[in-house]
């Protein structure tokens, strides 16, 4: 099965052609079982080639596809252990999701559209995963990132959801640059896109040390970019205005994991260069806590999510860049778990709501929607790193790397994120299923049984997601073995820091609890005396009136200048020329007049002006 | 450079007739002037074959071009009909553009003529003479001398053809 | 002695007032007199270059002597194919022949 493992990324790329080819004439239930059995078929395959995998060794194949001089690019598949988890997480979490839309998407008019779109998604980031060299890779890079523009553009005739599309598109457009201009300057270092050539280039010191960085760098530019890592992070929460099981599947197994995926899966060029990893480790756990304090006053029950997504991800960049390579692609894992549950929990709110999304509305839902409270907790209690949730090892796991890296720094910062999660997870938690209810009962609807069972198998996956880990280290052991990683260390530390983590988050579920549930301290506790801190947390730092102010006006008087010189100046050009043609064949068509008079003077001009352009010159001279 | 004198004053006097009567023919207004003005140039244009010691073509231009064309031109007048008066033109711009490309064109010959190097060679006209002219004619071009004349009997034919009335028409 | 330059600049002006009176003049007889007037400037510069020119010899009048013939040719033809044209169109104004529009 390893062998056949280009067969995975196919299933969900035929679907998508089906769908395509018959979106109008499919109906809503046959368009979801094609997208859903096709990454059934997908995630059955990647359970197998895992299988495999766990007790055999890489596979690499390809075929050559350009050859010139001596250089030859080649496309391929190459399953290794990284590879291999992330087939399964990707196939998995987008085979609940297509279950979940067709309850979610019901009565939307375009459902076989969706459903290709998603096909397409789930294509380009399968194939991403397998790549083996860095040509293919940016390929399904770019092509993710079309999937994504389509997706959260998907309800285009919203203007905000436009606007998002088009924000989210070319603000990873910036990181793609990036990252592009790291792909070639690998190839002209390394002299080959594959990896594999060129991790044993950077082994064998054949890239000067400042290119190796220069290399990282962009490379990490691209994660920025794809992983809404500060400072462009701007569009994930925008994203939101897309349809919740596409947040759903950015959010936890495909967009955002790939810049997570990318420096992972290129993590030897990472940790040639110290200069790199640093960058790394303090951009993540800057992003970590600073969208975790966004998050603390957001209002929209998916923005809040989103933020948190983006903290999330600053923390596995953060475990990556303390070399915690398999903690930050563990993280990676349970994260893609208790995250998709967490939106689709969401997402089932919102349906019962009828599409509110302000949590300022919401309340009471414990009552007539447990099965989703409890998958909403769990979630809650999984991001939170509660044992035995998957959250809690996984995160241990990188504050773990994070203090045994010698970075004392970046682990404080993680353990402030990690109360700072756990408050705002609980606050959403206590707002939206606690308190009285604050909308009427008959607006309240059921929550369809094709969203409960995959939210179910994400909800076991939160619980269970972490023993994979534990005891015995047993992924990180897999996840390092021959690759050449050298695993975290282990220290003395080890006991206190969880439960100093736990006690941290636990803090924080007690905090939101007396402010929000048992309402033992007043909501305005921090705001009132803070209120500054409130409105610079609440308009995002200001990041993005910013951004607006720096680079957008600007841009916008540019583009002003710019369809003014093309209107009046390019524009006016072309119409002289035109008027000038047309002028001219008026002038010729006046002089063709059948009068052999006429075309007599014209000869003799044209005599005359080809003796004065014969002789020009010389006649005078 | 030009010495005044027997040749000098000839030359002048009968080239202000050609001048002058090519310049009539082109302002005058009824067409029966214009073709006696035409008939005065071309007879300038015999005395100037005179003054170049061609006294043969100086007679053949009389006869030919005064006679002949002339009178045929006449024909062509009458037999036409058409009221004979040249009707001032609309054509303005026509005119001026004439003028002008006609004009540069002048401009083109005369700057050329006067700064081309000649040989200032006079031939020794003394053995010019009609017997010789016509010795050349009947002996060295006497092939183009016959194909001109096939070319008048065509012409005569084909004049006679054209100008005759058409038949079943 | 006289320069060969003067019969030269008859012959152009001829040649140009000929020219003009071919563009610019509606009766179609007007026309054929003004060719004439063309030909006979060409033909004063023929003579002018058996007398005056670096090979001078007879030769030039030869040729003088053929262009008359031909323009006399030329000459009846031209008369009689504006007596076709006038019976067919009515008119010997040049400027409503146009008829020769591409």
């Amino acid at each position: 099965m390893v062998a056949n493992a280009w067969i995975i990324p196919l299933f969900p790329l035929i679907a998508f052609l089906i769908l395509l080819a018959g979106r109008n004439a499919f109906s809503q239930n046959t368009a979801a079982w094609v997208g859903s059995v096709a990454a059934l078929l997908s995630l059955g395959s990647s359970a197998a080639v895992l299988m495999e995998r766990l007790g055999g060794s890489d596979s690499l194949a390809g075929l050559e596809w350009l050859s010139f001089g001596e250089t030859t690019i080649r496309f391929g598949i190459e399953v290794n252990q990284l590879n291999a988890l992330m087939l399964l997480i990707v196939s998995g979490v987008s085979f609940l999701v297509q279950v979940y839309s067709a309850g979610y998407m019901k009565g939307d008019g375009r459902v076989s559209v969706f459903y290709a779109y998603l096909g397409l998604f789930t294509f380009s980031m399968l194939g991403l995963v397998i790549s083996p060299n860095l040509l293919q890779l940016y390929l399904f890079w770019e092509l993710v990132g079309v999937c994504s523009f389509l997706l959260i553009g998907f309800w285009y005739f919203k203007p905000e959801a436009k606007r998002a599309a088009k924000k989210a598109f070319i603000v990873t457009r910036i990181g793609d640059i990036g990252l592009f201009i790291a792909v070639i300057l690998t190839f002209i270092h390394a002299g080959s896109f594959e990896l594999a050539q060129v991790f044993d280039a950077v082994k064998a010191g054949e890239i000067p040390p400042g290119t190796v960085t220069l290399i990282a760098l962009l490379i990490f530019v691209g994660a920025v970019g794809k992983s809404g890592q500060f400072p462009l992070h701007t569009w994930l929460p925008d994203a939101m205005e897309g349809p919740t099981p596409v947040s759903a599947l950015i959010h936890a197994a495909t967009m955002v994991a790939a810049g997570v995926y990318l420096v992972a899966r290129t993590f030897p060029v990472f940790e040639a260069s110290p200069a790199a990893m640093n960058a790394v480790a303090w951009t993540g756990a800057f992003t970590a806590i600073f969208a975790a304090s966004i998050g603390l006053v957001q209002n929209d029950i998916k923005r809040v999510l989103a933020y948190s997504t983006v903290s999330q991800l600053g923390y596995m960049m953060l475990a990556l860049g303390s070399a915690g390579y398999a903690a930050g692609v563990f993280h990676l894992m349970t994260h893609a778990f208790f995250k998709a549950l967490l939106f689709l929990a969401a997402g089932a709110v919102i349906v019962a709501l009828h599409h509110e999304q302000d949590i300022r509305r919401m309340g009471g839902l414990w009552e007539t929607h447990r099965t989703v409270g409890w998958f909403f907790l769990t979630g809650c209690l999984a991001i939170s790193g509660i044992p035995p949730f998957a959250g809690f090892f996984s995160k241990d796991e990188i504050l773990l790397a994070a203090f045994h890296d010698g970075r004392t720094g970046v682990f404080l910062v993680g353990v402030v994120t990690a109360f700072l999660t756990s408050f705002y997870m609980f606050r959403l938690f206590f707002l939206v299923f606690r308190g009285e209810r604050r909308m009427e009962a008959k607006k309240v609807g059921p929550v369809p049984r094709v969203m409960i069972w995959p939210m179910g198998i994400l909800a076991l996956l939160s619980v269970l997601g972490g023993f994979v880990e534990y005891p015995g280290h047993g992924l990180s052991r897999w996840l390092s073995e021959g690759s050449g990683i050298v695993p975290a260390a282990e220290g003395e530390a080890s006991f206190l820091v969880p439960l100093f983590s736990t006690v941290v988050s636990l803090t924080g579920i007690v905090l939101a609890w007396a402010m929000y549930d048992n309402k033992s301290l007043p909501r305005d506790f921090f705001s009132r005396p803070l209120p500054w801190t409130w409105r610079l947390l609440h308009r995002k730092y200001y990041v993005d009136e910013a951004y607006g102010k720096v680079i957008v006006t600007p841009y916008g008087w540019l583009g002003h200048f710019l369809a003014g010189f093309d209107r009046y100046i390019v524009g006016g050009a072309v119409r002289a020329v035109v008027k000038g043609v047309l002028l001219t064949g008026a002038l010729v068509t006046g002089i063709q007049n059948g009068q052999a008079q006429t075309y007599a003077l014209v000869s003799v001009i044209g005599l005359v002006l080809l003796i004065v352009g014969l002789t020009a010159g010389r006649l005078f001279g | 450079m030009i010495q005044v004198s027997g040749e000098f004053i000839a030359f002048f006097v009968v080239s202000c007739f050609v001048i002058g009567g090519a310049v009539f023919m082109i302002h005058l207004v009824r067409v029966v002037h214009m073709v006696l003005a035409l008939a005065f140039s071309l007879l300038g244009i015999a005395g100037i074959y005179v003054l170049l010691n061609a006294e043969f073509l100086a007679v053949v231009q009389v006869l030919i071009y005064t006679g002949a064309v002339s009178i045929l031109m006449l024909f062509g007048i009458m037999l036409t009909r058409h009221r004979d008066r040249e009707e001032e033109g609309t054509r303005l711009w026509h005119s001026v553009i004439s003028f002008v490309g006609v004009g540069a064109l002048f401009g083109i010959l005369i700057h050329t003529i006067y700064h081309t190097p000649f040989a200032g060679r006079t031939a020794e006209v003394e053995h010019y003479s009609t017997a010789r002219l016509g010795e050349t004619v009947f002996k060295k071009y006497v092939i183009p001398f016959e194909a001109v004349s096939v070319l008048l009997l065509v012409a005569l034919v084909g004049a006679v053809i054209l100008a005759g009335k058409e038949r079943n028409t | 002695m006289m320069a060969v330059t003067s019969y030269l600049a008859l012959g152009a002006i001829l040649f140009c007032v000929g020219l003009f009176g071919v563009l610019t003049k509606r009766n179609a007889v007007m026309v054929l007199f003004c060719i004439e007037l063309m030909l006979n400037a060409a033909n004063i510069n023929l003579v002018a270059f058996s007398k005056y020119g670096l090979h001078a010899n007879q030769t030039g009048q030869v040729f003088t002597l053929f262009t008359i013939t031909v323009a006399a040719a030329e000459a009846a033809v031209g008369v009689a194919i504006l007596f076709a044209l006038y019976r067919n169109r009515n008119t010997v104004k040049a400027d409503r022949y146009d008829t020769m529009k591409g």
